[in-house]
């Protein structure tokens, strides 16, 4: 009696090991696999179609195929993300290409690695009832023109039509100025505040800044140069999935809008789908070129452009410092 | 006089050199990037170089929290001796006096700039808002505590109720009063900055607020600084002023001026 427990004990024991083994020899063989690297994300503005890519690569698993875990992080208004990323307390950032030079010179090394935008966003939109068919017919009014303070813009507007007279206010009322009349103008993302107003229908005309001759990379993804330094090689693993994601993003919005819609219920699915039809020529690429692509002329012009405009005491003595081009 | 005075600002005057000191040695030591942290020397260097735009804009932001501070001191005064005269009253409005103090200033601005319109009347209005409740406060605080003896004294001399207001409430409750305002001063200056970030006029009129949001933009992180430190250098004059107005109505019968 006593030798058949020991055996049914023996038995038990055997079939618990052999079990656990089974168990153990996939789990084994997951941890084989290599662990995702963590990164973060700084945005500079809440969830939106401009970041439509970043959200598709996460969505699309773009990011893991890639060996990376990236963790977006939500900005708003004033978030520090320049700052953030030289520092390193995030390993991206999305910065305007000013941001990049200006903080440069102060001796925050950041490099810009990828940008949204091909063509500049910026604009300044006016109601279509506005007698200003212009931005220097605007500029040398004496209207009043909500636009953040120590925009480069603003300088480059002052003086490309000098004797201006326009009152500058900030932008904080969002856009309850603007339609109330109390500002005549207001600075804006070609594909954010105009849509809003479309969908609620009240008309507007826009003036790019681009056209105007002002035309940085806006929303641009930049890290700091330790950490390109660093992991050259987890760099060109995010712009990869970027580049991905934002092609996938660009082919088709819909399918990713209701994931940054439920990051930001504030922004109507309607809003989203629009802004994403209009942003889509400023973000495809125009010749053969990866999406995201810099070109080093446009950084030289913009460097050259910050000089003039005293916003840099000197232009970059390397240029090609500034950015890279993750190879293709 | 000027003895006393001088004895009275050498303890703050040694700690801010001793501050000022550390600072200045922690950054040679650590050696962080200027837009992080900039140097003592950079920030002053920052004001002389910007001294044309800062000093004006400091008088603005300075103009803006004087008259703010003004229509809360008026205000909190009145509204509190209304509320210490009628216990109906205090019950029904402090607690939504109270509310006044707890409302996020930032998250009402841009309201502000919708109802006064661009310009110094938000920053006034903003300041106003901010510093209202610690003058009411006090002035409540301190006509409550008024000394029933001599209330009754009143009393019996039949003494009309503006007459108990002006001769006993208001002087008993001064000390008081004071302290609210002393409060109220430096925060007058808090509020009519963020004022000025939502609803000031940028270019050659700027106020402090404006030209803070502008410098952070630019990372001029040293500019930021010797800004910030003109806004703390107005709010200081104003405490100071308010501070001598106490003292010079206390010093002759109230040991809180000695």
């Amino acid at each position: 009696m006593v030798t058949s427990i020991h055996r049914r004990a023996a038995c038990v024991l055997a079939a618990t090991l052999c079990g656990a083994l089974a168990l153990a020899i996939p789990a084994g063989a997951q941890d084989a696999k290599p662990a995702l690297r963590k990164v973060r994300l700084q945005l500079n503005w809440v969830p939106e179609p401009e970041f439509g890519g970043i959200y598709a690569a996460r969505q699309d698993g773009l990011f893991a195929a890639e060996g990376l875990d990236v963790e977006v992080i939500s900005g708003a208004a004033g978030t520090p993300v320049p700052q953030m990323t030289a520092s390193g307390q995030v390993e991206f950032g999305v910065v305007s290409g000013d941001q990049v030079l200006t903080l440069r010179e102060r001796g925050g090394s950041l490099v810009a690695l990828f940008t949204v935008f091909h063509t500049s966003p910026m604009g300044v939109m006016v109601p279509e009832a506005s007698p200003h068919r212009s931005l220097e017919s605007l500029w040398k009014s004496d209207a009043t023109v909500a636009m953040e303070a120590g925009l480069p813009f603003v300088r480059y507007l002052n003086k490309r039509f000098p004797g201006g007279k326009v009152k500058l206010v900030p932008t904080g009322t969002g856009l309850a100025a603007f339609e109330r009349g109390t500002v005549q103008a207001q600075q804006c993302f070609i594909t954010a505040e105009p849509v809003q107003l479309e969908l609620r229908k009240v008309p507007v005309r826009v003036f790019s800044l681009a056209e105007g001759g002002y035309d940085p990379y806006t929303v641009s993804i930049a890290t700091s140069e330790a950490f390109l330094a660093k992991d050259r090689a987890a760099c060109a693993a995010f712009v990869r999935a970027l580049r991905k994601g934002w092609a996938s993003y660009l082919k088709e919005p819909a399918k990713y809008n209701p994931s940054i819609h439920k990051l930001n219920p504030a922004m109507s699915l309607e809003a989203m789908d629009l802004a994403a039809r209009k942003q889509h020529d400023l973000v495809a690429p125009r010749t053969g070129d990866e999406v995201g692509w810099m070109e080093r002329g446009r950084w030289v012009t913009l460097a050259g452009q910050l000089k003039e405009l005293g916003t840099l005491k000197e232009q970059p003595a390397v240029i090609d410092a500034v950015f890279w081009n993750a190879p293709r | 006089m000027i003895a006393r005075l001088l004895r009275a600002a050498l303890p703050p005057a040694i700690v801010v050199i001793a501050l000022i000191a550390a600072w200045d040695i922690a950054v040679r030591l650590m050696q962080p990037s200027e837009y992080l942290v900039p140097a003592p020397l950079a920030v002053a260097r920052a004001f002389l170089e910007q001294r044309a735009e800062l000093v004006p804009a400091a008088l603005r932001t300075a103009g803006s929290a004087a008259a703010g501070f003004a229509i809360a001191a008026a205000a909190g005064v009145l509204a509190g001796s209304v509320l210490a005269a009628s216990r109906f009253l205090m019950r029904g409005l402090y607690p939504l006096a109270t509310l006044l103090q707890m409302v996020p200033l930032v998250a009402i601005a841009p309201i502000l700039v919708i109802w006064c319109g661009y310009g110094p009347r938000t920053s006034i209005a903003s300041a106003a808002i901010v510093s209202v409740f610690p003058v009411l406060a006090a002035t409540l605080d301190g006509m409550r505590s008024t000394d029933p003896g001599l209330a009754e004294l009143f009393g019996v001399c039949r003494a009309s109720r503006l007459q108990r207001w002006w001769k006993l409430e208001l002087p008993w409750a001064m000390p008081s009063i004071v302290t609210g305002l002393r409060i109220a001063a430096g925060l007058s200056v808090v509020g009519a900055i963020v004022g000025e970030i939502v609803g000031a006029f940028a270019g050659d009129a700027s106020p402090i607020g404006i030209i803070i949001l502008s410098a952070m933009r630019e990372n001029r992180t040293d500019l930021v600084f010797a800004s910030v430190a003109l806004a703390a250098a107005a709010g200081f004059a104003l405490f100071g002023l308010v501070s001598l107005l106490g003292w010079s109505l206390l010093r002759r019968w109230h040991a809180s001026a000695g």
